[in-house]
């Protein structure tokens, strides 16, 4: 009967195919945990060499049974693909499980409100919090946005909009400058910090950001415009409407959404960026509103800070630091997902 | 008798004043993007030009760190060569975690679970580095290390597996500064890849199943040969996004100017970006234009990568183009 299905493979899983798919994929689990077990195997030698191999088999057999030679391949690859993307998400689960469960011990309101001006390392936590550092990174990234998302949207207008020669060699520089190390931007800064003797300020840390956050902007909303259809252009031009009257007037709303979301995802890039402002600012514990002179603390850089010692209670500050960091990205990259609702624009969000 | 026609000349282009602004002010702002690289490239390169041209082209290869000295030695060698290894790791460590993880969401997920897995990703890809050099450095360094001793157990008899001192421990090693890497990239590798995956000729796939293929073969002898121009172009942004990756790779590496080849085991290696971050704190003068230039050479080689990368991409994804 189950060789007579390999000659028709069109035909749906029958019942019971599904249970001998769900027994192959059951049995070895338990018998690699009592044999690691009673032979006191190590727990990593044992799930490479014994379980996937035992997977992989058993998996083989039943493909066999069911579909002939070809159901041995469709085995091969199901298994070794679920392995490999379950393992993407365990190391995606770690890291926010870990963020979550170690940074709620340490967040509180008082964490997220007080600043750090008589906090030393030992210093319970019962004192202390980031709220200078919250401060910091709003000041900082705000700055950095009122810079680059004019910027970045007329950039992504130029490339749509116009016919010009120099779109693909905009768009070059563009990737270019996509792919720029932060650290290099904040060397950058820094360099014009050393030649011009500018004072390490607020501002400074966000001109570092600017490089990083502007190609990203400009990328994604190139994509928002080009999703625009272009008849609803020609029509507006037809009208009688100049470029810029049908830009401001019809493209502009049609891609409202699409345009916040770059605008959230420049956001979600920058504000946790490390690298660029530990060379452009210098630290500070309280509360600062000043983008101009001075030190002024942000997450990420407290983050830094506080992980250098190898105190408890300032691992824990930088855990729960991480943890308001976690959210403010979430938060932004939620939106940004709630916002942007066509395919195209939400795969450029990992580039 | 007819009048003669006047010829009209069609004049193209914008007519009103205000669209000359339109089109001048946009002009303006897009050819801030050479502006911006020409002014990274000349102020790194003012700052960093003694240092080049004192220590020439052992900057590069040679081995030695020494701003104290007399005269300064300043080289770059080690951590150049471990930011490549360790670059190296993470991608061979990624890539088919990337590409399993495309093909399960493209060709094996419900629709619904496809998008839940893709906005998975991306949240891996959205988390700030330093985050991940967090949990890298507090929670993934004693799992990898058990890894790494398991590793050197059983194939220590192969070099790169091969450790000197085994009672050192096995923590701030390449190794694990790969895997922090590849958790950094793979969320790149994979949404390139997806979407060249999505994009396939379903057509094509569909033939070769019903030509007898099983998936297994489908995927060896039709999607990867067809979409490998791009996948090759994903692994190559990652491998810039590898290369410039410096907070994550601070805490879990132990950089040392001592050249590790290719012990991938043995605790210490070198990255330039995290070198430029542990010396930034200490360096006047001399030493600080030396980390100039060793950002310099960095920006260069990702310019290089990234060029090759997205050159790559953008011709195996040409349903891209306006």
């Amino acid at each position: 009967m189950a060789r007579a299905l390999a000659n028709q493979p069109w035909r749906k899983a029958n019942n019971q195919r599904r249970f001998e798919i769900f027994i192959a994929s059951l049995i070895p689990l338990p018998l690699v945990a009592y044999i690691s077990i009673s032979q006191q195997l190590n727990p990593i030698l044992s799930f490479a060499a014994l379980f996937l191999p035992m997977q992989l088999i058993a998996a083989s057999i039943v493909g066999y049974h069911a579909y002939g030679r070809r159901g041995v391949g469709d085995a091969v690859l199901v298994v070794v693909t679920f392995f490999f993307s379950a393992f993407v998400l365990i190391l995606l689960l770690s890291v926010l499980s870990s963020v979550i469960i170690q940074g709620s011990r340490a967040i509180s309101w008082q964490f997220i409100s007080q600043n750090n001006v008589y906090v030393s390392p030992t210093t319970s936590l019962d004192y202390g919090g980031v709220g200078h550092a919250v401060v910091g990174t709003l000041i900082v990234v705000a700055i950095t946005t009122i810079a680059a998302v004019p910027l970045g949207l007329a950039m992504a207008v130029y490339l749509t909009q116009s016919q010009s020669k120099t779109r693909n060699l905009v768009r070059t520089f563009t990737q270019a400058l996509s792919g720029l190390p932060s650290v290099v931007s904040g060397l950058f800064i820094l360099s014009i910090i050393e030649s011009t003797h500018m004072g390490r300020s607020g501002f400074t840390g966000a001109l570092a950001l600017f490089p990083l956050m502007l190609p990203t902007v400009a990328r994604v909303a190139e994509e928002a415009l080009k999703l625009v259809p272009v008849d609803l252009r020609y029509a507006a031009l037809a009208l009688g409407a100049p470029n810029y009257r049908a830009f401001f007037q019809v493209i502009l709303p049609a891609a409202k959404s699409g345009l916040l979301t770059a605008l959230l995802l420049g956001l979600a890039r920058v504000v946790g960026e490390t690298a660029p402002l530990i060379l452009t600012m210098n630290p500070s514990s309280s509360t600062s509103l000043n983008p101009f002179s001075g030190g002024m603390s942000t997450l990420p850089t407290f983050i830094y800070n506080y992980l250098a010692s190898s105190y408890e209670t300032s691992q824990a500050r930088a855990w729960g630091a991480a943890l308001v960091l976690l959210i403010l990205v979430g938060f932004l990259f939620g939106l940004a997902r709630f916002l942007g609702k066509n395919k195209s624009i939400k795969s450029k969000a990992s580039k | 008798m007819s009048e003669p026609v006047q010829r009209r000349k069609l004049v193209a282009g914008p007519l009103s004043k205000g669209d000359k602004w339109f089109f001048r002010t946009t002009s303006v702002a897009a050819h801030f993007a050479f502006v911006l690289v020409a002014l990274v490239l000349a102020f790194l390169l003012m700052q960093a030009w003694p240092v080049l041209q004192s220590q020439g082209f052992g900057f590069i290869t040679g081995n030695t760190w020494a701003p104290d000295q007399k005269p300064i030695v300043l080289q770059l060698g080690p951590m150049l060569w471990g930011s490549l290894l360790i670059a190296f790791v993470g991608i061979l460590i990624a890539t088919p975690m990337a590409i399993s993880m495309a093909y399960l969401i493209v060709y094996m997920l419900p629709k619904r679970l496809a998008k839940v897995f893709t906005t998975l990703v991306d949240l891996l890809a959205a988390l700030p580095s330093v985050v991940i050099g967090l949990w890298g450095l507090l929670v993934f360094t004693p799992i990898a290390a058990t890894w790494a001793e398991v590793l050197n157990t059983y194939l220590g008899w192969i070099p790169i597996f091969h450790v000197n001192h085994a009672e050192n421990g096995f923590m701030r090693s390449p190794f694990i500064a790969g895997w922090i890497v590849a958790v950094m990239i793979v969320p790149i590798i994979t949404s390139v890849t997806r979407e060249i995956f999505s994009q396939l000729d379903g057509d094509l796939i569909n033939g070769a199943l019903a030509l007898g293929g099983s998936r297994l073969s489908t995927f060896r002898k039709v999607i990867l040969p067809t979409s490998s121009g791009g996948v090759v172009g994903g692994v190559l942004l990652g491998l810039g996004r590898a290369v410039g990756e410096t907070v994550a790779i601070f805490y879990v590496l132990n950089l040392t100017m001592d050249i590790n080849w290719a012990q991938l085991l043995e605790p210490h290696g070198g990255a330039v970006a995290s070198w430029i971050l542990a010396r930034f704190g200490e360096a006047t003068g001399t030493e600080k234009q030396g980390l100039m230039a060793a950002g310099l050479v960095l920006f260069v080689i990702t310019l290089i990568i990234n060029y090759l990368a997205n050159f790559i991409v953008n011709r195996a994804q040409p349903w891209r183009k306006n």
